[in-house]
Order: structure tokens, then C-alpha cells, then sequence
């Protein structure tokens, strides 16, 4: 993959969940901005106060409550979910018909019309963000957009506009020196890491949280860029298919060739002794 | 008697067996509509958790290594030119044409949108190992099927395109085989991306080489467990002694690949490894049921050449050791903790039902009706004909009855 592409100017969320109050306008703004259809949804069902349970073919992010105790008294944690857009993506590399495009701006956006509907990017996430129409009979993939529309506008994506406190939206660069100096100024309040910097190769959505990360139910995801596992075997494939074609190949024309030297020395020896016989 | 009377009085006269394999096949073809109407979601139990199933694990990940027989045999046969094991590669072939064909269906099942495939070839992407698959797949298909073709020739007298198909046969048996090299590893080349989802037990960098070895040995095992079969049901000559030069190659390929799974597993795979008892358990079992037991039973002279043993032998790699191998890969090892548990749903058990009775059947018939049986070195020569001159299909259909 294009591993030399600079990053810095990607359009990047900073998630602060210390400021986060779970009003959840930004599932609304997202709903709304997307034109998706709502879900009918059960009160308690999952892992705690949030509705819907996960992210669907009609939710594209979704505030996780997650709650805890600390110092002996019952405390929320909140978590958006979205799209984390990443810098070197597992969907786009998987996808067979590169559907999926990582846009010079830095969303990760995808192309309804090439989709082949194989999953690959399902699989291949490991934040598990695509999701699959799974009510359609022939379904496509849906996944946040970065609201790209919105950005070609010269807008902010829907979430980060309709948000009171908690989402900033800028460069990569500015929005990493931002995070870098919540860290430094306030030690305690922060858990001393930006989830996103490194995560998969690092990513166009930055979190910083109270709770440790896996405790919130963030994945623990490889530092190493997705792609490059599978193009570490890929990129053997010419050598291996002329290796392999070639070595067959020889060996097929010795052996024949030995067959064929015999089948003639049998001939020459009948032709020499056939005359001898017809006299 | 009208065709249709004569084609009736055919079926009738068939085994009721194949008449069971023939609902089958109806069944899943029923099935299949079913999810083209009302859509995955209503008719499989696939989820947002679960976007692969028994679909692709099965009839797409399992079904390619099992279907890898004809590709190695003919790379013995016609590379190596081990001539004696003639007798087999046809119904190899056959077996291999077969596996690939129903392969494609479950793919197009499978998709979500099938009657876009051809995109694969307008927007390529060369990284992904899918569309490495989707490639080879095709291909490969197309090679088999040529390669198939020469007894449908034989069976209806085309001389010419006979003539023709006889002297392309080693380029397409090398072609073949390179083809198949590259896609049975590029299957594994697949969970190379699923690095925090694949258990450590089977996540490891050399996941390709793995699948092909593995896909090397058991594609020698389903020729000895169809040649046996061939041999009980279908009345045709007993094969073992050429089985057992099969035999004598499959340790080696068992050896070499239980070598790199353990070197692997210890040296190349991340931890904690044993920290999962179900997933424990279904490793252990792969590997004692499917590979150490198998390979010193196939050390074992006395076992090498008999047939039944040959038999147990082989079935134990391909039903304990492939099956297992590919269902913990592509299914039970992507389990996360504390997640709900995939199962095949009613429709989708009863497609993959079908395709593997269509398999059968598909064979059986093939058998019946296509000179695959009768391709013994000393009976016909397989020079290429240095004439035009019609081949005398008396002979052929003589035997073929």
C-alpha cells in the first residue's frame, strides 16, 4: 500500500469522552444528515444504557454507556462508536473491487456500485465497522462516511457540527498536538494515552477517555498497518506462480523427453532389424 | 418413445440412492431460490458479528482443498510422468471440474450482489487476496473443465477438438497446477488480515504454505477415498496397488506440514495460545485426529497397502484434519470471548446438503454416461494421434456401457 502518503493534513475527529455527556446528538445528527430509518429497539438490551444495542445497517455511530465503579460509587463512562477511517485501511486492501477509497482528505468512503457483496471488509475491519443490509435480498455493505459530502461543502461532518463538548475536527497534525496538550495539562484526569495515534497503523479518529481503554470496550487493535500482513504473502504471487509453472514445466519436458529418446531408439532399432527379416 | 419418455424410463432405472441424492439436490436448489427471495438476513443466521459462515467456510474454504486432487495428480502423473497412475487421473479430473463448478455456486450464493462478478475484472485490486481467489478460481475452472473435456470428446467422436485438447494437455496441467498453488495458499492468505480476531492457535504469518500443503496431501487423499469407493459401488477394477504409490508420497506432505504447523504455532505465533479449552480442544483433535494418527498409520506398510486401511487412513486426514483445519480457521477460531455463538441455520444446512449430494451425484452420473473408468496404459495409447481420421467410438462406448 501507499505507505509513503503523509497523514498530517488528513481531516481528523479528536473524541474527548471526559467531555463527552452522552446527549447523543451526534446519533441523532448522523441519522438525520444520512437519512437513516430508525430502529425499533428494546430498553436494557446489551450491555448497558444504550439503544440501539450495536451498530447496524441503519446506525453508522452510536454513544456506548458503559458503567462502573470507582471509589465505591457508581460512575458512566461514554464511548462514541464510528468509522475510525484509517490511514493505511484493511477494507480497501481486501476489497476485491475497490470499492472502498481512502479519499485524499482522509475518509474512508465506499462505492455502492462496484460492491460485490463478498464481506471481505467485514472481516478484514478489526474495528468491526462495516455492517451489511441484512434485511435486503441482494445487500450492500454501509458504513460511515466521515460525512465526505459534507467536507467536498466545505462543512464539518454532522456528528462533530451537532456536538456541545466533547468532538474537535481538524488536521491530523493539530488535532494530535491538541490531545498531546490535554494530556499534558490536566495528568489526572486523562488516562495517559490517545487511542487512534498508533492503532492500526493509526487512524483519522483520535479518543481520549478517564477509564482505560479496554475497560470501555475498545478493541485492542495491532499497531501495525493491516494491509501489510496479507501483502507480506500477496506480493510473492508472481515469483511463486513462475517458480512454480516453470519448475513444472521443466520437469515435465525432461521427462517427456526422456520418453520420447527411448520410443525413438526402439524405432531405429526395429528399422534396423525389420529389412533383415523381410529378406 | 419421445426423449422425454426415454430420459423417464432412464431415471427410473437408476439406484435409489441416486434417486435420495437427486431430492437432495432438488432441496438445496429450493433452498438457493429461497435466499434470492427473501434476502441472506431472513434466510441464514449470518449477523454483523458473523459475516462469514457455513457458506464460505464450507462450500467455499473446505470445498477448494478438497477439490485439489486433480491438480496434484496431474501434476505426478503427467510432470513427473508416473504413467501408471493413469487410471486415476480421470476421475480426479472429474472429481476436481466438479468441486470448482459447485465451489462457484456457493460463491455466487454467498455473495451479495452476484450478478456484479464481473466487476472483479473492471475494477481489480490487486492487493487483495480476494480478487487473487476470484481470479484463480475462474481460471482454474476453465482449466479443469478443459481438462475433462477430452472424454466428452471421446464419448461423441470429435476427433478433431480430441486432437487438439491431447496436445495441449501438459501446458494445461502445468498451467493447472500453478494456478492452484497460488489460490489454495491465497485462501489462507485471507485470515492474514484478521490479526487480532484469528485465535493465536491458528493465526501465523505462514498461514499460506500451511493451506497448500495441507491442500497437497488431502487432495491425494479424497483420489484414494473416491478410487475405493469407485471400487465397492460402482464395479469397477480395484485399484490398490496404484494407491499405494499414493501413499508412499502422503507422509511426506503429512511430515512436512505437521513440521511447520508446530513450528509455527511455537515460534511464529503470538500469546497466550492454550488460554481457550473449547478452542484447546478442537486444535487437539485437528491435529491427533487429522495428522499424527493418519501419518503413522501411513508409515505403516501392512496399512500403506491394504485397501480399507488405505481407506480409514485417508478419510481420517480429510474429514478429522482438512474439515476441522479449515472450520477452525475460518469459523470457530474467529469467536470472540463472551460472544454469541454461529450456528448454520435450517436453509443453509439444507444448501450445503445439496451441494455436496450434487458433488455425488454429479459423479455418479458422469460415471455412467462419460469414458472416465477406461483409461488403463496398456489399453489406449495416449500419443497424439498423427490423423484426423474419426477415433473409433465402437470401442469407447463398448466399455462405457
Amino acid at each position: 500500500m501507499s505507505a509513503t502518503r503523509d497523514f498530517s493534513q488528513d481531516r481528523t475527529f479528536l473524541i474527548d469522552m471526559t467531555r463527552c455527556t452522552g446527549c447523543r446528538a451526534c446519533q441523532v445528527a448522523c441519522k438525520q444528515w444520512n437519512q437513516m430509518k430508525a430502529e425499533k429497539t428494546v430498553f436494557f438490551n446489551g450491555e448497558g444504557y444504550q439503544n440501539p444495542p450495536a451498530m447496524s445497517e441503519y446506525t453508522l455511530t452510536k454513544v456506548k454507556f458503559r458503567d462502573y465503579e470507582k471509589n465505591g460509587h457508581n460512575q458512566f463512562a461514554f464511548y462514541k462508536e464510528m468509522c475510525m477511517h484509517c490511514n493505511e485501511p484493511a477494507c480497501v486492501s481486501v476489497c476485491p473491487v475497490s470499492a472502498f477509497i481512502k479519499t485524499p482528505e482522509g475518509p474512508v468512503v465506499y462505492d455502492t456500485k462496484r460492491c460485490i457483496g463478498c464481506r471481505f471488509c467485514m472481516v478484514a475491519c478489526p474495528f468491526g465497522v462495516p455492517k451489511y443490509q441484512w434485511s435486503k435480498a441482494l445487500p450492500l455493505v454501509v458504513k460511515c462516511t466521515g460525512c465526505y459530502s459534507r467536507l467536498k461543502a466545505g462543512l464539518k461532518p454532522a456528528c462533530a457540527k451537532a456536538c456541545p463538548s466533547a468532538i474537535s475536527y481538524g488536521s491530523r497534525t493539530d488535532m494530535i498536538q491538541e490531545a498531546k496538550r490535554r494530556l499534558a495539562a490536566k495528568p489526572d484526569r486523562y488516562f495517559n494515552k490517545i487511542y487512534g495515534l498508533e492503532e492500526a497503523g493509526g487512524t483519522s479518529v483520535l479518543y481520549l477517555t478517564e477509564q482505560p481503554f479496554d475497560e470501555l470496550g475498545f478493541k485492542n487493535v495491532t499497531r501495525r498497518p493491516l494491509p501489510s500482513l496479507t501483502w507480506a504473502a500477496l506480493r510473492f504471487v508472481p515469483a511463486v506462480f513462475l517458480t512454480m509453472g516453470g519448475s513444472l514445466a521443466f520437469i515435465s519436458w525432461l521427462t517427456h523427453r526422456k520418453d520420447r529418446l527411448r520410443k525413438e531408439e526402439e524405432a531405429r532399432k526395429s528399422a534396423s532389424t525389420q529389412p533383415k527379416e523381410d529378406k | 418413445m419421445s426423449a422425454i419418455a426415454n430420459i423417464k424410463q432412464e431415471i427410473k432405472s437408476y439406484h435409489p440412492f441416486i434417486k435420495t441424492l437427486m431430492f437432495l439436490v432438488t432441496a438445496g436448489v429450493l433452498a438457493a431460490a429461497a435466499r434470492f427471495v427473501f434476502g441472506l438476513g431472513a434466510t441464514t443466521n449470518l449477523s454483523d458479528t458473523y459475516p462469514w459462515g457455513l457458506w464460505i467456510s464450507f462450500d467455499v474454504v473446505t470445498s477448494v482443498p478438497l477439490a485439489a486432487g486433480a491438480f496434484v495428480l496431474g501434476a505426478v502423473v503427467h510432470c513427473f510422468h508416473i504413467k501408471k497412475l493413469e487410471p486415476l487421473v480421470r476421475p480426479a479430473v472429474v472429481t476436481g471440474f466438479l468441486g470448482y463448478s459447485l465451489v462457484c455456486i456457493g460463491l455466487i450464493l454467498d455473495l451479495g450482489q452476484p450478478h456484479r462478478g464481473w466487476h472483479v475484472f473492471a475494477y481489480p485490486n490487486l492487493h487483495s487476496p480476494m480478487f487473487e481467489v476470484a481470479l484463480c478460481v475462474m481460471s482454474y475452472t476453465t482449466v479443469a473443465c478443459l481438462e475433462f473435456l477430452p472424454s466428452v470428446c471421446e464419448k461423441f467422436g470429435f476427433h478433431v477438438p480430441l486432437r487438439l485438447l491431447r496436445s495441449i494437455e501438459v501446458p494445461l496441467i502445468v498451467l493447472g497446477a500453478a494456478i492452484a498453488t497460488l489460490h489454495q495458499s491465497t485462501i489462507g492468505t485471507f485470515f492474514l488480515i484478521a490479526a487480532d480476531k484469528l485465535h493465536n492457535l491458528w493465526y501465523n504469518p505462514l498461514l499460506p504454505l500451511l493451506f497448500w500443503t495441507s491442500a497437497v496431501f488431502t487432495g491425494f487423499c479424497i483420489i484414494i477415498i473416491e478410487a475405493v469407493m469407485v471400487h465397492r459401488y460402482l464395479k469397477q477394477p480395484d485399484e490398490t496397488e496404484l494407491l499405494a504409490t499414493l501413499t508412499k508420497i502422503i507422509p511426506w506432505f503429512l511430515g512436512i506440514y505437521l513440521i511447520i504447523k508446530l513450528c509455527s504455532l511455537f515460534f511464529l505465533s503470538a500469546r497466550p495460545l492454550f488460554d481457550r479449552p473449547g478452542l484447546t480442544i478442537l486444535f487437539l483433535m485437528e491435529l491427533v485426529l487429522g495428522i499424527i494418527i493418519p501419518l503413522i498409520m501411513f508409515m505403516t506398510k501392512r496399512i500403506r497397502t491394504d485397501s480399507s486401511w488405505q481407506l480409514r487412513a485417508a478419510s481420517m486426514v480429510a474429514f478429522f484434519g482438512l474439515v476441522l483445519n479449515r472450520f477452525n480457521v475460518s469459523m470457530f477460531g474467529l469467536i470472540q470471548k463472551d460472544q454469541q455463538i454461529y450456528y448454520p441455520s435450517f436453509l443453509e444446512s439444507v444448501v450445503t446438503i445439496g451441494i455436496i449430494a450434487a458433488h455425488i451425484l454429479f459423479f455418479a452420473l458422469i460415471a455412467r454416461y462419460f469414458p472416465i473408468f477406461e483409461h488403463h496404459p496398456e489399453e489406449v495409447d495416449y500419443t497424439i494421434p498423427d490423423h484426423f481420421h474419426r477415433i473409433d467410438k465402437q470401442t469407447i462406448s463398448e466399455k462405457a456401457v
